[in-house]
């Protein structure tokens, strides 16, 4: 097998993390899969790019959200200059860009598997009700509104405190209706319209992270519950768990939908009954935790693609602890300089 | 299988329910009739059980343990 050179995005190893250190570090731990790994960053302070036991090199692409032109042409110089086989997309401000021009890209020699159009869509806070009770699993009461006065009747049938969500993006919690409108505002400023106000749900925040392979079959899922989260809600500790409900909820996705490539169902388990709360149509940012428990989902996607023989998941035990920790990196200005000057390193 | 089929009790009493990831704590009488429960054992056997296990069981035997099957239904484990 000769190596393949896989793009990642998403190495922001923040506080906040993307995905691609994760999925990086996964890609590598498959002996079999001879990879070399280019992180695709948006700032030369991306923690990734200094991580040269994980990125072999890396480079800065401008902003998905201004000249797509530019944007493509950076990754052709890419392929061009130095081969790039394959693009594994982490973040959510990329993806539509990247399932916009798949095709383009394929025929450029760049794959990717990513969802389709249509599949990106299901992940609208007004497409999940119908995705929650295909899948047979709750939704948690939802009102879709669109002016002041449809706010505030939905705050009384909802009830306080109550969520306000965007769209797509953006979910907050609201303890007085003025402070609802506050949030309301501010989605429909930077996101538009339409806003969704969610009851809130009381319980236990449990994930089910997993790759479809397009056709109806899971290529694996793992099934987690967050134990303890940093303030702005990202999984510090957590342990595996084996809800059959949600897990069965999850194949039911991949099967219904013909999901194509990584996804994360995030939903809140009370009383016994399993709520979805969000689709994530990437990897999230725990992903290496499945790595972990012999789970290798960004492996297993890649070889799906590149028609290579996939990994034998077994099945994963529950009770694997995940922790998280930070650590400190000193290295020289000479990366800095080169990704800062020259835009790779 | 019912919850309390599927957890996962270790010797000091540390009780994992991989169904929901929750964790606790038992002593070695809960230890005791935890492990008998999942024998599938009624509560009439294991108040006898305990008397065996230990010499010095209290009267209100029947009633803790009556108490504890209370306590593992409305964590909705049996």
């Amino acid at each position: 097998m000769s190596k393949i050179t896989i793009g990642i995005t998403g190495i922001n190893a923040v506080d906040n993390p993307g995905p691609g250190v994760g999925v990086a570090r996964s890609l590598k731990e498959d002996k079999e899969l001879d990879v070399k790994i280019f992180g695709l960053a948006y700032d030369a302070m991306e923690p990734g790019i200094y991580m040269d036991w994980l990125i072999d090199k890396s480079f800065i692409l401008p902003y998905p959200s201004g000249d797509q032109t530019a944007y493509l042409e950076r990754l052709y110089y890419i392929k061009k200059q130095y081969g790039l086989d394959f693009i594994i997309s982490n973040l959510d401000a990329e993806l539509p860009l990247f399932i916009k021009y798949q095709n383009e890209l394929a025929s450029n020699g760049i794959q990717t598997f990513l969802p389709t159009q249509e599949q990106f869509r299901l992940r609208g806070k007004d497409r999940l009700i119908d995705v929650a009770e295909k899948i047979n699993i709750k939704f948690p009461a939802s009102k879709v509104v669109t002016s002041y006065t449809e706010l505030e009747k939905a705050v009384d049938e909802l009830g306080l405190p109550v969520m306000v969500k965007g769209a797509f993006y953006k979910a907050h919690r609201a303890y007085t209706t003025q402070e609802a409108t506050g949030h309301y505002n501010s989605i429909v400023a930077e996101w538009g319209y339409p806003v969704i106000l969610q009851r809130v749900v009381a319980g236990d925040e449990m994930n089910v992270i997993g790759v479809g392979d397009g056709e109806g079959n899971s290529l694996g899922l793992v099934a987690i519950k967050k134990m303890w989260i940093t303030s702005s809600g990202k999984i510090w500790t957590g342990i595996t768990i084996k809800n059959e409900d949600m897990l069965t909820a999850a194949e039911s996705f991949i099967q219904r939908y013909k999901w194509r490539g990584g996804f994360e169902l995030e939903c809140i388990v009370s009383e016994g009954e399993v709520h979805l709360i969000e689709i994530n149509p990437r990897f999230p940012a725990w992903c290496f935790f499945a790595t972990g428990v012999g789970i290798n989902l960004p492996s297993n996607l890649v070889r799906k693609a590149m028609g290579i023989p996939l990994l034998e998941n077994a099945d994963y035990p529950a009770g694997k602890l995940y922790v998280r920790y930070t650590y400190e990196l000193i290295t020289d200005m000479e990366p800095f300089q080169l990704i800062s000057t020259k835009g790779e390193k | 299988m019912s919850r309390l089929h599927q957890l996962a009790i270790n010797e000091e009493g540390f009780i994992f329910d991989p169904a929901t990831g929750e964790s606790f704590t038992v002593n070695s009488t809960g230890l005791f009739i935890l492990q008998e429960l999942k024998e599938n054992k009624s509560t009439e056997e294991i108040v006898v059980a305990l008397s065996k296990e230990f010499e010095d069981a209290p009267e209100t035997t029947e009633r803790d343990v009556i108490d504890f099957v209370a306590h593992l239904k409305t964590h909705r484990l049996m």
